[in-house]
């Protein structure tokens, strides 16, 4: 039996955030994730590093939280962080009395704004609508899930740190009133095991609920569910919000090569119900018109969801009015020992929830390490050298990406794959500039068991054709790999494409459609994956 | 398009425009016009970086015409390639290149010297990067502008307003006479604006986008006087055509181009609607002659079918017979530059095959600098469509 000290739960930024809390402090530690990281809320968001500037007016504390955890998240978390700045511009349907409000409000939690003229902002931004009324400048950044996630794992690991993924939780073993272990089911192979630990640390955002449940203790977490769209290309350089009192559809995000607007907010019973619809693209479509006249003319990608994890002690309380702040509940109150659930919060916030819960389990393991999350850098920059090294290797506009994706360590070793066969700098990826060395590195990580799994490591199959190109030559790398996952091909094309299906069918028209019947020209057609051929006998 | 700046998004990467591109055919050095135009249009809008297979790109357009999504694929190119220069130097052989008006200008004086100074001086031309093997076009002893200002024409009620382009101006000037020559068989008193400035076409090439925006704003202005007076502009250069109406839109945002474009023709093209309408002179004498043709490029980007194949079927006697064997390779001045030039006469080499193996020694195309290349390429004579139509006209009368 696998032993530790603490487990997590929850593979998400605030499940890793406590792991690397953790280890950093010397404690022993495993994360289990049910599925691959960055599965849950953490990669179906927005990626905005709030300033703050959203919440000063309604809740001061979660801006103060907010831009102190901004600062500190801009310094350590280059890597993941494209420090795009914001904009809050007020549109000509919003109400001029709430400018004023805001604007104080954010000076009183130590916001900076900065009022620039409309066509300054015009000038900076060429898309936005002229018809905007006034704008102002804050330290908002973008925020990138999967990197964030993966960056708190391999810091993590340094320090001695587990992950198992494809891991699901399902019994929390416990005796005289105190923690002893955990019971986990493997996804993918259906074996259940135990682990013995002394604490359990439960970070499984809108899960969390389930999770109490299964030591028959009540957390209330009410998941919202909320949809946003992604952009086939950088329509704003800047995050832009919408100055106005909190709403749908009020944000727009660059990252990378393309721009998420969102969101909807709306309660929902299961913390998985992701699957969005056409009728809230359509919503957000109409309300992003004010910021972005033209939004009808710029192609979308997809849209997805995910469920915020609104935690509130009264459980009649829901979406936007339950607080978005963080709890910490030490279940010892309920009568169990060693178990803690940590609900709520924001991902802007996850490293101060980290750092909350850490000392608080620190408490009873007497731990005194004070926590250095705050100061430390989650990777270290790439040297000069090796960035230049990289350039010789990677195409145009591929290296950049690829370290900060990969971190040093892992850019050597796609280099080497490179240095040894050089025809593994062809793009298997073209759409986001991925090379078939990187997605044979990442295809090979222990955590990989189905094409997704690379998908998140590297963005392959996240741009313009969504995976129209990159399936059939990624299930190809991998079946010519030998992987062990990779033995049966049909299972792997069908994964995957019906993952890019979940959020193209709700935006399915125009350019999209036109994409889509190529896709299916070549999967359906030529490749005849759903063996419609055979059927017919032929 | 919308605003300002372009929009990648009709792409479907569907990767048509890559079987369809003469450079990527020839050459593994670029990586294909979907790579370097929307793919990575999306990625220079998010970072800063260098692609090194830009430059291969020659702009002949074979990807926006074979795009069934309509991304002006060329065009995202060369606004990649003017962003590119908009902080470094350009080599003295890009702006020679670019700038054949000012340097014919500078030798208008005494062509004779300038054409015998540019014969001595092709090893100096070659040290600087412009290929001592290419067919450089020689000036004229006078130019078009001069020639026309001697002709006298007759005048007639209905005026057409002729751009002639600086091939026609200072290099070719007799196809700028022939032009005259027809109008005037047709009843048609030709205007030539003095004020008409390159086109820009050999600038945005090499990324002097800036320069090639003021030159438009200029023809524009005179362009659009004429068109919105009544007259139709016409021009015999196919690259100029596809400027003055096409890129202006997709490069600039100057009013007034969508307007005036309507009414501006190639001269094929004129001449074949005034067919249509019934008011062509048509007193075309028999030509037994037996010619190759070769379209351009910059003439299929236009779609407009091939005017100058249906205008010369029209003449007795005439056999005229498509090359249809693509891209010639020179592409404006792709094929002067001395890195360019074996790709430039590998992408040619189909045409000159096509060309040799037909036996005819003349070869008819609209393009000047397509008619330098084949005539380099294939060992051959060549013509502008307008020069066949003058001579039937006489023809007729001996
Ligand atoms: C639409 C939307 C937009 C948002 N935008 C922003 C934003 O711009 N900025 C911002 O700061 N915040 C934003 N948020 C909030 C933020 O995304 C979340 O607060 C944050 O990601 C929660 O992280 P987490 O780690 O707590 O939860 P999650 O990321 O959901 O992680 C929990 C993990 O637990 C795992 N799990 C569940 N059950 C089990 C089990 N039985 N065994 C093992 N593992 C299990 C899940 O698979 C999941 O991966 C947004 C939220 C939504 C919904």
């Amino acid at each position: 039996m696998q032993k530790t000290t603490v487990v997590v739960i929850g593979g998400g930024a605030t499940g890793v955030g406590i792991l690397r809390d953790l280890c950093m402090r010397g404690v022993d530690a495993i994360l289990l994730e049910q599925q691959d990281l960055a599965y849950g809320t953490s990669s179906r968001y927005h990626g905005l590093l709030h300033s703050g500037g959203r919440y000063a007016v309604k809740d001061a504390e979660a801006g103060k939280e907010c831009i102190e955890e901004n600062t500190i998240l801009r310094k350590i978390g280059r890597h993941c962080v494209e420090q795009t700045e914001g904009f809050f511009a007020r549109t000509h349907l919003d109400d001029e009395a709430f400018e004023g409000k805001w604007v104080e409000a954010c000076a009183k939690v130590g916001i900076p704004t900065i009022p620039i003229s409309v066509e300054e902002a015009l000038r900076l931004e060429p898309n936005l609508s002229p018809k905007i009324k006034s704008v102002y400048r804050v330290p908002d950044a973008a925020i990138d899930g999967f990197r964030m996630v993966w960056q708190n794992v391999a810091s993590a690991r340094k320090y001695g740190g587990r992950v198992l993924t494809y891991t699901t939780v399902v019994g929390i073993e416990h005796s005289n009133n105190q923690v002893v272990g955990i019971k986990v089911r493997n996804t993918l192979t259906g074996e259940v095991s135990n682990i013995a630990c002394d604490f359990i640390v439960s970070a499984a955002g809108s899960w969390a609920g389930e999770i109490a449940a299964l030591a028959g203790i009540n957390v209330n977490v009410q998941p919202d569910r909320g949809t946003l769209i992604a952009f086939n290309h950088r329509i704003t350089s800047r995050i832009v919000n919408r100055l106005r009192p909190a709403s749908d559809g009020d944000i727009f995000v660059p990252h990378g090569s393309i721009t998420i607007l969102g969101t909807t907010s709306a309660s929902v019973n299961k913390p998985d119900d992701t699957v969005p619809n056409a009728k809230e693209v359509v919503e957000l479509l109409n309300i992003g018109e004010a910021l972005f006249e033209d939004i009808r003319s710029y192609r979308m990608l997809r849209a997805f969801a995910g469920t915020r994890p609104l935690y509130s002690a009264d459980p009649n309380a829901t979406g936007r009015g339950a607080s978005r702040g963080f709890v910490t509940l030490d279940h010892a109150h309920d009568g169990l020992k060693g178990f803690v659930s940590v609900v709520g919060g924001k991902f802007t916030t996850y490293r101060l929830m980290a750092e909350k819960v850490t000392d608080l389990v620190c408490g009873y393991l007497n731990v005194k390490t004070p926590c250095r999350t705050a100061v430390e850098n989650l990777v270290e920059d790439t040297s000069p050298a090796l960035m230049a090294k990289a350039r010789l290797y990677f195409p145009a506009y591929g290296a950049e990406l690829a370290a900060s994706r990969l971190g040093s360590e892992g850019l050597e070793k796609v280099i080497a794959r490179i240095q040894e066969k050089p025809e593994k700098r062809q793009l298997l990826c073209e759409c986001e500039n991925v090379t078939m060395a990187e997605v044979e590195e990442a295809a090979a990580d222990s955590t990989s068991y189905m094409i997704s799994d690379v998908r998140r490591k590297t963005r392959m199959g996240m741009g313009t054709c969504q995976g129209a190109f990159c399936t059939f030559r990624s299930v190809g790398a991998v079946d010519a790999n030998g992987l062990s996952w990779g033995k049966d091909t049909n299972v792997l094309f069908k994964e995957f494409l019906q993952g890019r299906w979940k959020g193209i069918r709700p935006i399915l028209w125009g350019n999209v459609m036109r994409e889509m019947e190529l896709t299916r020209g070549i999967y359906e057609g030529t490749l005849n994956i759903n063996g419609a051929i055979d059927n017919e006998g032929i | 398009m919308k605003k300002h700046h372009n929009n990648p998004d009709s792409c479907t990467a569907c990767t048509v425009c890559i079987a369809n591109c003469p450079v990527t055919a020839a050459t593994r050095k670029f990586r294909g016009p979907k790579m370097v135009g929307p793919t990575l249009e999306r990625m220079r809008l998010s970072q800063d970086d260098i692609e090194p297979s830009l430059e291969y790109c020659s702009n002949c357009k074979n990807c926006d015409m074979s795009c069934p999504s309509g991304v002006p694929i060329s065009t995202l190119n060369m606004l990649a390639r003017a962003k590119y220069f908009k902080n470094r130097k350009r080599s003295l052989r890009d702006w020679i290149l670019s700038h054949g008006e000012k340097m014919a200008k500078l030798s208008a004086a005494t062509p004779g010297m300038a054409n015998f100074g540019m014969k001595m001086s092709r090893g100096i031309l070659k040290k600087i990067g412009i290929s001592d093997k290419a067919p450089l076009p020689a000036y004229a002893s006078k130019s078009f502008s001069k020639l026309f200002k001697n002709l006298k024409q007759t005048s007639y009620p209905d005026k057409v307003v002729f751009y002639p382009g600086c091939f026609i101006n200072y290099n070719d000037p007799q196809v700028g006479m022939d032009f005259v020559a027809v109008m005037q068989a047709n009843k048609l008193e030709v205007i030539v604006e003095e004020g008409f400035v390159c086109c820009g076409s050999p600038l945005v090439v090499n990324g002097f986008l800036d320069e090639a925006e003021e030159n438009a704003k200029q023809n524009v202005q005179i362009l659009k006087k004429w068109t919105d007076k009544g007259y139709p502009i016409i021009t015999c250069c196919t690259s100029c055509g596809l400027m003055l109406k096409q890129e202006y839109q997709e490069l600039f945002h100057i009013e007034g181009v969508a307007e005036y474009a309507k009414h501006l023709y190639d001269a094929d093209e004129f001449l074949l609607d005034l067919h249509d309408q019934g008011r062509l002179n048509t007193n075309f004498g028999t030509l037994n002659e037996k010619y190759m043709y070769h379209a351009p490029c910059h003439l299929r980007a236009q779609g407009m079918g091939l005017p100058g194949v249906e205008l010369l079927a029209l003449i007795p006697g005439l056999d005229v017979q498509d090359a249809d064997a693509g891209c010639c390779g020179i592409s404006g001045n792709y094929g002067f530059k001395d890195d360019k030039y074996d790709i430039s006469m590998e992408i040619g080499s189909g045409l000159f095959k096509t060309i040799k193996e037909s036996g005819r020694d003349t070869v008819v195309s609209e393009c000047g600098t397509c008619r330098l290349q084949i005539g380099h390429g294939a060992n051959v004579k060549t013509l502008h469509p307008l020069t066949l139509v003058r001579k039937s006209y006489e023809a007729y009368h001996k």
